[in-house]
């Protein structure tokens, strides 16, 4: 009882020497908790959105995907013909069917050709208005559509591009272009995350989006009164045959759901590693506070152990009072994870992802689990120095407190440290020089493990030297201010390295992933320049086709010399060894592909592949299957006949470009698959004719004018386009690791303020003998910057290497290029020099408000 | 005996006069109304130069209170303080540090040393702060007389206690203050160790003509000063001068005799 009633006393009378560590409990749990209150809101609200929209059954063609996405190669849906309406009616405890019509695979621009489709990644849907769709919205203005010139479309899309009732709209499908006005505006009852949908009527939609009238891509069948959905099913099931894919409100539901699942859960877990890393560097901050406050109470608990205190007191009460900071910060964390989930909602918003904080959920096992991580988290890390308080001899009681120096330990942790980085090093180099990159990537994470543990057990020791170095460099031009601060850091290795280690951690992975990613532009960049022939490339950058209208726009601009389209669909293939490979990709392009892509080839000539029934095949392939020029393969084309094509060409495997691809010719494709199933173009190629390329380049943005959703690039806006993406992707990295940063930034504030504390006296003693506030102020900031540019170096050191490393790792999948960015490093460099800088600002300021008198009192 | 043999200065600084430092009726209150507490009361009291002054006085007498006022390290409520020629009540705390470190020396009773910093380096710490250059004859000379030329590279917790309190001295001395103020310097020391200390103090008056003055209750540490001072509830209630250790006691005893009785 006594022991817990001193934790509490003395977690009180150092609640402020405690904050900084609760608050970075509270960030790591209110992390861990937004990222599951924002994911669990997103699974409601499509959870919600799923079951309103699903009518108690529904039936679809065979061929369509289990989630009701619409999209086949050729670009229509596929469909079943209307009399199945009739048929389904005709079943036992059908209340009513109604077929409807709708795709996916279109785009919808205002009349002034501006892209009208979600910016957030929601899909784009046209469809026919039905009663079904009635259930779940309200038209609020104007009418449902009647006729081929109108068109509803959904407020959310409305509000979001000032679309109002007689404006023009173009449905840009693989059939076409239609244009309508806009004849009401229907509003979701539900909340709508993010798809834009627009309504035709049925004919109208059937005429858009399939090109016949007489066929549905859905039937909507409702169940009579008492009639279950399952039963219903069976009923329909009974009536159809097994002819037509027949689903349950529930099954589609749960068909949606798993693929918003697939992408949540990546989002999820991406995140929740996030709040991994920031706990991990929230450990070094917490370990740090509880060290100090056990140094600064060394006297105090010498008193308690020399009164009768036994050391397991002693240490139960330091874990006591981590359990009370993990408590205090956890709790705060779980109600700040929430807000940060309303927050995340609201950013969603802003970027076109439509989350209602009436959905809000929290499920139990939230806060539970930030309780408990945010709990385990504070006591593990205070286990360390509460067992060092636990050995505190009473005699500490009457000696004067003083840095015990314990170089017998500091030489077993320099070897442990070093051991451990030797190793990780090591493990680093096999990742390196490993052939596989199965194998490689299992050793590269071994040895970013080890080698970080092994930075973190030896950085206390490197401290010294570091610091002496960075002091030469840095701090002797400010003389004795300078000299006083690099001791000051050097005073205490073990929490210098901490300070500095949480740090390391997020600056590593920066330096990291700044190196992968700028040798995956220089390396895509080097390709790019070997392989590409072409001028221009014209694709979609959401990976929808070119509509046949948009590649007969490309083919009509002038001053092109070629066009090549590109084509992808599946088959079966059939190869010498007598296997058979089922949905094998394989490529069609323009026998002028082998003039735009230089792709390299161990065996024959590329070009050779475009030749009538001819193919080839990739290296791996190859040599897997048997196969060499000559062999013949027999592929079966998805939606066609088989055919019987001969090898002409092996590709290498070396390559990052359009790696594994196997081609044929477009018009071998056309030989076995009619046409009304042919796949429509992925991409187009263009070249321009000699010495007209800017007119040419000019001209096709000019004639792709009115398809906003095709990006038309030169090889240097490709080039441009990649970086920009990479850059992006990294940005987005680096904005979750600011997270694990800014935790770390509070370690560096945390052991400055402790430190002053501990230094009243000093500090008190240099005022009194003639240093001014100013000098005393200077002095805390270089040794915080000291502090900071010392865990940078470590990080940048070892995020280098594991970058490096990762480069020769990815080199096998073709990261051929290692391509440090030194800017980036240099900035990350300068950057913590400011970092340190701003960690020092309270602390020095404090410092300098420090009243000399009650420094210098003698107790 | 009692003058000095130069009188080293620095800068041209200060004039002749034979009073180091000055206080003019200064007071010391803390709070207000009812809870009015005067640590000073009033007063008046001049500190000759080359001189070693002891102030004396029961807990509470405010002794401490005066020293901390005369070094600038503290605020008083009203009055003036002189340094030399000087008013420091009033000055901003940029000019009283660098009052303090250009002017006066220091030493603790405890604490009086910089861990991170050896032995020369906590001496010529005053100096580097102000940037300049230690005078390397005088700061040799002084490191002599305080004998510790051997242990100049020793960081202050391989130095014992008498050590550590000596290189405070040097620091002291080795600025060239005009005054030096010591709080019970030898509090924590023994009495052998507080001995070789206070036998520095009086050397550097008499022979490098320092002017000293040191806040102690230890009658042997005052019989060191060439004038006690000794204070009562804030007010400066008798004198003494070159007194003996036994007269110091004796006065003391008075002292406590009517603070019973009173």
């Amino acid at each position: 009882m006594t022991v817990l009633k001193t934790s509490m006393r003395n977690f009180l009378a150092h609640k402020g020497r405690m904050a900084l560590s609760a608050v970075a409990v509270l960030l790591s749990v209110a992390f861990v908790c937004g990222t599951l209150v924002f994911t669990d809101t997103m699974g409601t609200t499509f959870d919600k959105l799923f079951a309103a929209t699903a009518s108690d059954v529904t039936v679809s063609s065979k061929d369509a995907d289990d989630g009701g996405e619409t999209t086949a190669g050729n670009g229509k849906p596929p469909v079943i013909p209307a009399a199945v309406v009739d048929q389904v009616r005709g079943a036992q405890g059908v209340k009513s069917a109604e077929g409807t019509v709708f795709s996916t695979s279109v785009t919808v621009v205002d009349g002034d050709k501006d892209n009208l489709s979600p910016t957030s990644g929601g899909p784009t849907i046209v469809g026919s208005w039905n009663a079904n769709d009635a259930r779940t919205m309200e038209i609020t203005d104007g009418a449902a559509p009647e006729g081929a010139d109108q068109i509803m479309v959904d407020a959310d899309t409305a509000d979001k591009h000032d679309l109002a009732l007689g404006d023009e709209i173009g449905v840009i499908s693989a059939l076409g272009t239609h244009t309508a006005k806009i004849s009401g505006i229907a509003d979701f009852t539900v909340t709508n995350p993010g798809a834009a949908i627009f309504f035709l009527d049925t004919a109208t939609a059937q005429r858009t989006l399939v090109g016949e009238s007489g066929v549905y891509t859905n039937v909507n069948v409702t169940a009579a009164a008492g009639v279950s959905d399952d039963q219903l099913k069976r009923n329909v099931l009974t009536a159809l045959g097994t002819d037509y894919k027949v689903q349950t409100a529930k099954e589609s539901a749960d068909a949606n759901k798993e693929s918003v699942g697939d992408f949540m859960d990546v989002l999820k877990y991406a995140m929740l590693g996030f709040a991994g890393i920031a706990f991990l560097v929230g450990i070094f901050l917490i370990i740090n506070t509880f060290s100090m406050l056990v140094a600064q109470r060394t006297r105090e608990i010498g008193l308690m152990r020399a009164i009768g205190s036994s050391r397991k007191q002693v240490n139960r009460s330091v874990l006591i009072e981590a359990l009370l900071l993990g408590l205090v910060g956890s709790v705060l964390g779980v109600g700040a994870g929430i807000g940060l989930a309303v927050g995340l909602m609201k950013l969603m918003g802003a970027i076109g992802m439509e989350l209602s904080t009436s959905d809000l959920t929290v499920a139990w096992t939230t806060p539970a689990l930030g309780l408990l991580l945010g709990v385990v988290v504070t006591v593990l890390a205070a286990y360390l120095p509460a067992r060092r308080a636990g050995k505190i001899s009473p005699m500490a009681a009457l000696r004067d407190a003083g840095t015990p120096a314990d170089a017998k330990a500091g030489r077993i942790r320099g070897l442990t440290g070093l051991v451990l980085t030797g190793a990780g090093g090591y493990t680093l180099y096999l990742a390196g020089s490993a052939d596989k990159a199965t194998e490689g990537s299992l050793w590269l994470g071994l040895g970013v493990v080890l080698s970080l543990i092994g930075f973190v057990v030896v950085g206390p020791v490197l401290a010294s030297g570091v610091v002496r170095v960075l002091g030469a460099v840095l701090l002797r031009a400010f003389g004795p201010v300078g000299r006083m601060a690099e001791r000051n850091a050097l005073r205490n290795p073990r929490r210098t390295g901490a300070t500095g280690a949480a740090l390391m951690i997020g600056l590593a992975l920066v330096a990291c992933l700044s190196v992968v990613g700028s040798s995956m532009v220089a390396s895509a960049t080097e390709e790019l320049d070997k392989v590409v022939g072409t001028d221009f490339i014209v694709q979609d950058d959401n990976g929808m086709d070119l509509t046949p209208e948009a590649v007969a726009a490309i083919r009509a601009t002038e001053g092109l010399d070629r066009v090549t389209e590109y084509k992808w669909t599946q088959a079966d293939f059939t190869t010498p060894d007598g296997k058979t490979s089922d949905d094998t990709a394989i490529t069609a392009t323009d026998p002028t592909y082998a003039v735009d892509m230089r792709m390299e080839t161990v065996e024959g000539k590329l070009a050779d592949a475009f030749r009538p029934d001819s193919m080839s095949v990739h290296e791996d392939y190859a040599k897997d299957h048997g196969i060499t020029l000559g062999s013949t393969v027999d592929v079966a084309f998805e939606g066609g006949r088989t055919g019987t094509l001969t090898v002409r060409a092996v590709t290498s495997s070396e390559g990052v470009i359009d790696a594994g691809a196997m081609y044929t010719s477009i018009d071998t494709l056309a030989r076995y698959v009619p046409a009304d199933k042919m796949p429509l173009t992925m991409m187009v190629l263009a070249s321009a004719k000699d010495g007209q390329k800017d007119a040419a380049y000019a001209a096709l943005k000019q004639s792709m004018d009115r398809f906003p959703q095709f990006e038309v690039r030169d090889q240097t806006d490709y080039k441009e386009a990649l970086k920009d993406q990479i850059g992006q992707l990294l940005n987005m990295i680096y904005g979750l690791l600011a997270l694990a940063i800014v935790v770390a930034i509070l370690g560096v504030v945390n052991t400055l303020a402790l430190s002053v504390v501990e230094r009243t006296r000093e500090i008190g003693l240099m005022r009194a003998i003639g240093l001014s506030r100013r000098q005393l102020r200077r002095m805390i900031r270089m040794e915080s910057v000291v502090i900071a540019l010392f865990g940078a170096l470590l990080g940048l050191g070892l995020g280098l290497g594991w970058g490096a490393t990762a480069q020769q790792l990815l080199a096998l999948e073709g990261l051929k290029v290692l391509d440090i960015p030194w800017p980036t490093i240099a900035g990350v460099f300068v950057g913590s020099a400011f970092v340190g800088l701003f960690a020092a600002l309270v602390p020095a300021f404090r410092a300098g408000r420090m009243n000399v008198l009650n420094a210098i009192a003698t107790e | 005996m009692t003058s000095a043999v130069t009188i080293p200065r620095h800068g041209g600084t200060g004039g002749t006069t034979a009073v180091a430092a000055r206080a003019r009726q200064v007071v010391k209150a803390y709070g207000s109304g009812e809870t009015r507490v005067v640590a000073l009361d009033h007063v008046d009291v001049d500190i000759a130069r080359g001189q070693f002054t002891a102030i004396m006085g029961p807990s509470g007498s405010g002794k401490s209170t005066l020293m901390h006022c005369l070094a600038g390290l503290d605020t008083v409520t009203s009055g003036q303080i002189y340094l030399d020629d000087t008013e420091i009540t009033g000055l901003k705390d940029k000019k009283l540090t660098r009052l303090r470190r250009d002017r006066i020396g220091f030493i603790f009773q405890a604490f009086n040393l910089l861990p991170t910093l050896n032995a020369l380096e906590n001496i010529t710490l005053p100096m580097d702060i102000a940037g300049r250059k230690p005078d390397k004859a005088w700061l040799d000379r002084v490191v002599e007389t305080v004998g510790l030329a051997e242990r100049l590279k020793h960081r202050p917790t391989q130095l014992s206690g008498g050590q550590q309190q000596r290189v405070a001295v040097a620091r002291a001395l080795a600025a060239r203050p005009e005054i030096i103020f010591g709080d019970e310097p030898t509090g924590n020391l023994d009495s052998r160790a507080g001995a070789e200390v206070l036998g520095f103090l009086r050397r550097s008056v008499d022979e490098l003509g320092q002017t000293i003055v040191m806040v102690t209750h230890d009658p042997v540490a005052a019989s060191y000063a060439d004038r006690v001072l000794y204070l009562a509830d804030g007010r400066i209630v008798d004198e003494m001068h070159q007194p003996t250790a036994e007269q110091v006691l004796d006065r003391m005893k008075d002292f406590d005799a009517r603070g019973r009785t009173s």
